[in-house]
């Protein structure tokens, strides 16, 4: 084991894993405004980024902006102090947050809007910094134009290619879907290009939040009554566990638990645990409650308590484990933050708020 | 139906006639309150179900909201945001009928008819948007059936409610116009009738007296 390669980077995942929120504190922000939250947070790791924002201005979707903003400005500064391997799965988690710009801006293009009426969903990320993003909404009118201004970026031809189809049958799923599976491949390449521990790390984590997408792709589908091929389309190639006959068998199966016991045999032949532990889970959740929300919530949490289970399973320094692990519970906070913010905003009582948020 | 004093011919079979009007006339006031009562039933029985499926509505629509502010609580209200403006809005149309109600009066159907394509594919982003905006959208889906069976009851209820407004038109009309207009005109002949008779009398007893006094010379 290269120890030494981890000596600047673990110091700093610790500092920032130091910083996140206590549940506690996050418990006592249910019920308040987005204001109060906004103050609340004011000495948090997100002050930069919430001092921004006019007091006014403070609402669920300004903050999640502000959040995002932090996340990726935390997990630039972790990158900085990365090994290249290591870096390089960071720029992919990176990536994310740049695809999810681009989406932005083709569905804003898509929709006529104008960038006064997008400067609020857009969150500049990667290489599409703000004017950029600007200039791009501002020069094009088209889609086709967008994508031919993103042509020279990395995800460019694979945009591309997916215009075709787009131009062919006006699906604008079919845009969204390639930019998925561009930045999901990407992720999962990143994972098998880490070496031993990180490597079997890795796998396990990003491979298993794919698949989890996969998972919830191929179950809504069951649930609305997609046809197969549909399906097949909206999933992501992605897969050490899971390979297309073993979701083409979960596809097939008679209703949702059959096909999530279908997809936790396979985990079983494939001896992953956490995979199964992951499908116990849900399948469990599913039979108490017979809610796909509900399934998808305890899906979270499962991915969650993975994460968690690999710090106990392996040394929490000198391997990769602590940095997803501290990526995946900053995410998890994020998301606890908004929902706060949202719930009270949409003005959702408290009990209901409490059940929507996750903690390790 | 109505009846002019100047046209009326001051005989007995003009009586008899006027009179069997009348009697029908009122026959027909009887059936048509009949008529009035059976409707006004039928529109609180319709009117009853109005408060419920409102209700039902109201809650529905909330629920949906719920669940659509839940949403945007699990993947953030940007993502739903940016989904909700490409998002194809759901096709469908109303396909209207005709059923027969009380007393045989056609009342409209309205069905909800959902445009269905050969292939059924995802509104939405799946890996953008979790299962709760589904549900959220299902359930808009499910208030707009509702919608519409609010919209035939009280589609349903204005016909009653015009049947009811004709019929109170027609009542009114021979309670405070034809009957009263038959009444005088049966008074007229009668009085007319008795006036001649009392002149016959007289012009009667002229004649015996006439009759008596060229007797009286005679013999």
């Amino acid at each position: 084991m290269k120890a030494w390669k981890y000596k600047s980077i673990m110091p700093k995942v610790l500092t920032e894993k130091h910083r996140l929120i206590e549940p506690k504190v996050i418990k006592d922000l249910v019920g308040r405004s987005p204001q109060d939250i906004g103050l609340a947070l004011a000495d948090s790791t997100y002050r930069k980024e919430i001092s921004e924002i006019p007091l006014k201005q403070l609402s669920s979707l300004s903050l999640e902006r502000a959040f995002v903003k932090s996340y990726m400005r935390t997990c630039m500064e972790i990158m900085h102090h990365s090994p290249n391997d290591i870096a390089f799965l960071l720029s992919s988690i990176l990536m994310k947050f740049e695809i999810s710009t681009v989406k932005t801006i083709l569905r804003a293009t898509e929709a006529n809007l104008k960038i006064e009426e997008v400067s609020d969903l857009l969150v500049p990320a990667g290489s599409l910094n703000d004017v950029e993003c600007r200039r791009i909404l501002a020069n094009s009118q088209t889609v086709n134009e967008v994508v031919s201004a993103l042509s020279g970026l990395e995800y460019g031809p694979t945009l591309r290619e997916s215009l075709e189809q787009y131009d062919r049958t006006g699906i604008f799923l079919f845009l969204e879907m390639s930019l998925d599976k561009f930045v999901c491949q990407r992720l999962w390449r990143s994972a098998v290009n880490l070496k031993g521990l990180d490597r079997k790390i890795g796998k396990t984590i990003i491979g298993l939040e794919v698949d989890a997408v996969n998972i919830r792709t191929l179950l809504r589908c069951k649930m609305l009554g997609i046809d197969k091929g549909q399906t097949k389309q909206n999933l992501l190639p992605v897969s050490d566990v899971f390979r297309e006959s073993e979701f083409k068998a979960a596809l097939e199966s008679a209703d949702i638990p059959s096909a999530i016991a279908t997809l936790s045999k396979d985990a079983e032949f494939a001896f992953a645990r956490d995979y199964r532990y992951v499908l116990d889970d849900i399948l469990e959740e599913y039979r108490h409650s017979g809610s796909l929300p509900q399934l998808e919530l305890a899906l979270e949490r499962s991915l969650l308590r993975v994460s968690l289970r690999m710090l106990k399973r392996y040394t929490p320094f000198f391997n990769i484990g602590l940095i997803l692990t501290f990526l995946t519970l900053k995410g998890v906070e994020i998301r606890n933050l908004v929902a706060c913010a949202r719930g009270k905003e949409g003005r959702l009582s408290t009990k209901r708020i409490h059940e929507l948020l996750i903690f390790p | 139906m109505s009846v002019e004093i100047a046209n009326v011919h001051p005989t007995r079979l003009e009586l008899l006639k006027l009179k069997r009007r009348k009697a029908m006339a009122e026959g027909i006031v009887d059936i048509l309150k009949k008529d009035l009562d059976a409707l006004t039933v039928a529109l609180f029985d319709l009117a009853k179900e109005v408060p419920s499926i409102r209700r039902q509505m109201t809650s529905g629509l909330s629920e949906a909201y719920d669940l659509y502010v839940e949403s945007e609580m699990v993947v953030g209200p940007r993502k739903i945001k940016e989904l909700s403006i490409i998002a194809q809005p759901t096709g469908f149309h109303v396909d209207i009928g005709e059923r027969k109600g009380i007393l045989g009066i056609s009342l409209p159907t309205f069905e909800l008819a959902k445009e269905t394509s050969s292939e059924l594919r995802p509104r939405f982003s799946l890996m953008d948007s979790p299962a709760k905006l589904d549900a959220s959208a299902s359930q808009i889906e499910a208030v707009l059936s509702k919608a519409i069976e609010l919209a035939q009851i009280e589609a349903s209820m204005h016909e009653v409610l015009d049947l009811m407004a004709i019929k109170k038109r027609q009542v009114n009309r021979i309670q405070y116009k034809i009957l009263p207009q038959l009444d005088s005109a049966i008074r007229y002949i009668e009085l007319i009738l008795e006036e001649t008779e009392r002149q016959d009398a007289i012009r009667v007893r002229v004649l015996q007296r006439k009759r008596k006094e060229r007797a009286l010379k005679a013999g």
